[in-house]
């Protein structure tokens, strides 16, 4: 899950597993498998980033418990 | 202004005129008690059928028949099309200005919720049902003409009735028949004349009114669910032509980037 804004500013969180593709129209627009269509503030890179954060969250999770460094 | 309303209605009467001009005499069709009973139990039916506000909306809805800004489709399509150019180029939230200088309230209120991020779902859901509601007020407006064209042969029915029964109470003179007869089916003659000339057209032309005006609505919101997805101006104006018939369809594309040099 990631957080993104919708143009007016408002953040709300999108199932990031669900993306099938990011455009830049040159506004983020966000297509779901689903069909649905998201229009972002966020620019592609960001998205990219921010879906990276959230994946390696678990594998940090991991190291941590294992006491090793991430 | 819309000429074949006026064309028709004019051309209606002059027909009628002219055939009765060729066969006999126009005195005999004028008589002021008839008129009075169809024309006067027509509008009292009608003010009895429908509340007050609605019939007093009769005129504007009469005017609207006569004189009707087209929205051409051609134009709609150009507009979407340079916005989408817009859209593409400085992004959505540049088209909050352009929207300003928009005429058509409805296209500016659907750019307005596209710029404030509104979901799309729920952008087609606020322009469709829109649609709908704006579909029944013009089925309002029609529903009057069409209950008139009904009430209008009906009172010449009851006219003709009076004129008969008038006739027979006092038949004396076998040779005053006749010409009795002839001016109780005047009012018949005014009832069928009022429902198909003037009452059944106006309603008619108001049904197809409404349908153009729907039409280039539903355009409008297809036109700006594709800005909001990104689309290629060049595919939206693809998408946009399929409304139209093959004839009115014209390279969008070539005229827009003229008027861009």
């Amino acid at each position: 899950m990631i957080k993104v804004k919708r143009l007016n500013g408002k953040e709300f969180v999108v199932n990031s597993d669900l993306i099938l593709y990011v455009e830049e129209t040159p506004d983020t627009v966000i297509t779901l498998t689903t069909g649905q269509k998201i229009v972002v503030a966020e620019t592609v890179d960001e998205i990219i980033d921010k879906v990276v954060d959230f994946k390696s969250k678990p594998i940090m999770y991991i190291r941590k418990m294992e006491g090793k460094e991430v | 202004m819309d000429i074949s309303t006026i064309v028709g209605l004019l051309l209606g009467l002059v027909f009628i005129v002219g055939g009765i001009l060729s066969s006999g005499e126009l005195k005999a069709y004028i008589d002021i008690p008839s008129l009075i009973i169809t024309l006067g139990g027509t509008i009292a039916s009608t003010l009895a059928s429908f509340p007050m506000e609605d019939f007093l909306k009769t005129f504007k809805v009469i005017k609207k028949a006569f004189s009707y800004e087209e929205i051409s489709p051609d134009e709609v399509i150009q507009e979407i099309i340079s916005l989408a150019n817009v859209a593409r180029k400085e992004g959505l939230l540049s088209l909050e200005e352009y929207a300003e200088k928009l005429e058509d309230e409805f296209l500016q209120k659907g750019i307005m919720l596209v710029v404030d991020g509104t979901d799309p779902e729920l952008v087609r859901n606020i322009m469709e049902t829109e649609l709908v509601f704006l579909e029944e007020r013009h089925a309002e407006g029609q529903s009057i003409f069409e209950t008139m064209a009904t009430y209008a042969p009906a009172f010449g029915m009851i006219g003709t009735l009076i004129g008969l029964i008038n006739m027979l109470r006092q038949l004396d003179d076998p040779s005053s028949i006749g010409p009795n007869m002839s001016v109780a089916l005047v009012t018949t003659f005014y009832g069928s004349m009022l429902a198909n000339v003037i009452f059944l057209p106006l309603a008619q032309k108001l049904k197809i009114r409404s349908k153009s005006e729907i039409l280039v609505k539903e355009l409008m919101v297809e036109g700006l669910l594709s800005i909001q997805a990104g689309e290629n101006p060049r595919i939206i104006e693809e998408k946009l032509k399929t409304f139209i018939p093959p004839e009115m369809r014209k390279d969008y594309r070539k005229q827009v980037e003229k008027e861009g040099v």
